[in-house]
């Protein structure tokens, strides 16, 4: 039966990836295909390795540290397909950078009131899975933000994946805290939680990514004309600067 | 324990934000219909515009009126400013949503109201930052006329956008998409924006 709670999530995430192949959804979130490429593979090499304790704990610890630089990638790349070509902006550029660094001093403040049980590079895996999911409750509250303030687009596809991670990362980070504060004896209702979040994350891909998004037209490039443009209004500015010599 | 406390307010937001994903999934997000565009937009004078936002004006007003005149002329220039921001903004949301309804319309190619929607929403972008200076600046005190009256080219950009070329690519997109769906409207909406 536990095995049976277990791989639910694990078979969803292998229709998520057949849907994406059909609907050629890698041409569109190549990062977040990757992530759910490299979750069925993590799974599957883990349920090979289940009953053969080392290898286990090798393969576990080393998907763990492959879904946090992934997860990492995956929200780099949904600041982007929301804001389109606003990230030209200083303000644009700024949003992942930021989040990224309010994520990981969070997290490393987290581990420095709360040390995680573990040393050496297990403790930095654990610290930078808890980082990953603080920027991805960060992501998903400043992409819904955006949205809402500046009228951008739910688009498809990104809004999709964001509200996934952040279901599943708001409830990670709640179980974590609950943890941390209960100790062990939370720990069956902390296990169940996450399979169901996670699942129901899942379902929420696999309902966005069942139909096929529409293309959106690619961003244009800065051209030569608006290069002239530019200079046109900077020579403007210092003719009326000159006058004043 | 600060750690904890920025913790749960992060866990908070997340829940905000779900909880805000939900009530959108549930009312769907807004469109506009074709119809439900000219008569909702308010005429944005560009000539009024450009004089505001003008360097040499702010310049001339400086030079010809004394500082504590100046200080009213900018202020009274200001909240004239501040009303055609309101206009703006409102008029970016109303192309924003028929924006929506365009891209998602499988009658038109796909793309079609993207431009449209792109364009409405750097109006949107830099209506929120332009604002929002100019709030600060009409809530400063006058400081006992230490701080210098900023001048009104200063918001020419906001949020890395610049506010009267982003107002005029919204103008060319919306004429390019009623010329193709409303031919007859096209005056009505270029009086309208």
């Amino acid at each position: 039966m536990n095995l049976l709670l277990w791989s639910i999530p694990h078979w969803l995430l292998a229709v998520l990836l057949c849907l994406m192949l059909r609907n050629r959804a890698y041409k569109a979130c190549p990062w977040f295909f990757a992530y759910v490429g490299f979750g069925v593979a993590a799974d599957v090499a883990r349920l090979v390795t289940h009953n053969h304790p080392h290898p286990y704990f090798a393969t576990y610890w080393l998907t763990e540290a492959g879904y946090d630089v992934l997860g990492i990638l995956v929200m780099y790349e949904l600041i982007r397909m929301v804001l389109r070509n606003l990230i030209r902006t200083w303000w644009g550029r700024l949003i992942f950078p930021a989040a990224l660094l309010v994520g990981v001093l969070l997290s490393l403040t987290r581990a420095h009131a709360a040390p995680p049980q573990f040393s050496g590079i297990l403790y930095y895996i654990v610290v930078g899975e808890i980082a990953v999911r603080c920027v991805q409750v960060l992501v998903f509250v400043v992409t819904v933000a955006i949205v809402l303030i500046f009228g951008l687009r739910w688009r498809q596809y990104p809004f999709g994946i964001a509200t996934g991670f952040g279901l599943y990362s708001v409830i990670a980070l709640l179980m974590t805290m609950k943890f941390s504060d209960f100790g062990t004896s939370f720990k069956f209702l902390w296990g169940r939680t996450l399979i169901v979040a996670y699942s129901f994350a899942v379902l929420i891909w696999i309902w966005f990514f069942s139909a096929p998004q529409k293309p959106d037209p690619e961003l244009p490039a800065l051209t030569p004309e608006t290069w002239k443009e530019y200079q046109a209004m900077l020579d403007q500015y210092l003719k009326f600067l000159r006058r004043f010599r | 324990m600060f750690s904890l406390i920025l913790m749960w307010m992060l866990v908070g937001c997340g829940v905000l934000g779900l909880v805000t994903v939900l009530y959108f999934a549930w009312r769907g997000v807004p469109q506009r219909a074709i119809d439900d565009v000219v008569y909702f937009l308010y005429p944005v004078d560009s000539a009024l515009l450009a004089a505001l936002l003008d360097p040499a004006t702010d310049h001339d007003l400086r030079w010809s009126l004394g500082p504590r005149h100046f200080r009213e002329a900018q202020r009274r220039r200001m909240r004239v400013f501040g009303e055609l921001l309101r206009r703006m903004a409102h008029n970016s949301r109303v192309l924003v949503e028929f924006g929506n309804a365009l891209s998602l319309d499988d009658s038109f190619e796909p793309g079609f109201g993207s431009k449209l929607h792109e364009a409405a929403a750097n109006v949107c972008v830099y209506c929120t930052g332009a604002r929002l200076r100019l709030r600060v600046w009409l809530s400063l005190p006058d400081g006992f006329g230490l701080l210098r009256t900023p001048g009104l080219a200063d918001l020419r950009k906001a949020a890395d956008v610049d506010g009267v070329k982003a107002y005029d690519e919204l103008r060319t997109a919306a004429a390019e998409a009623f010329a193709r769906l409303r031919p007859d409207e096209l005056d009505a909406l270029t009086r309208g924006l």
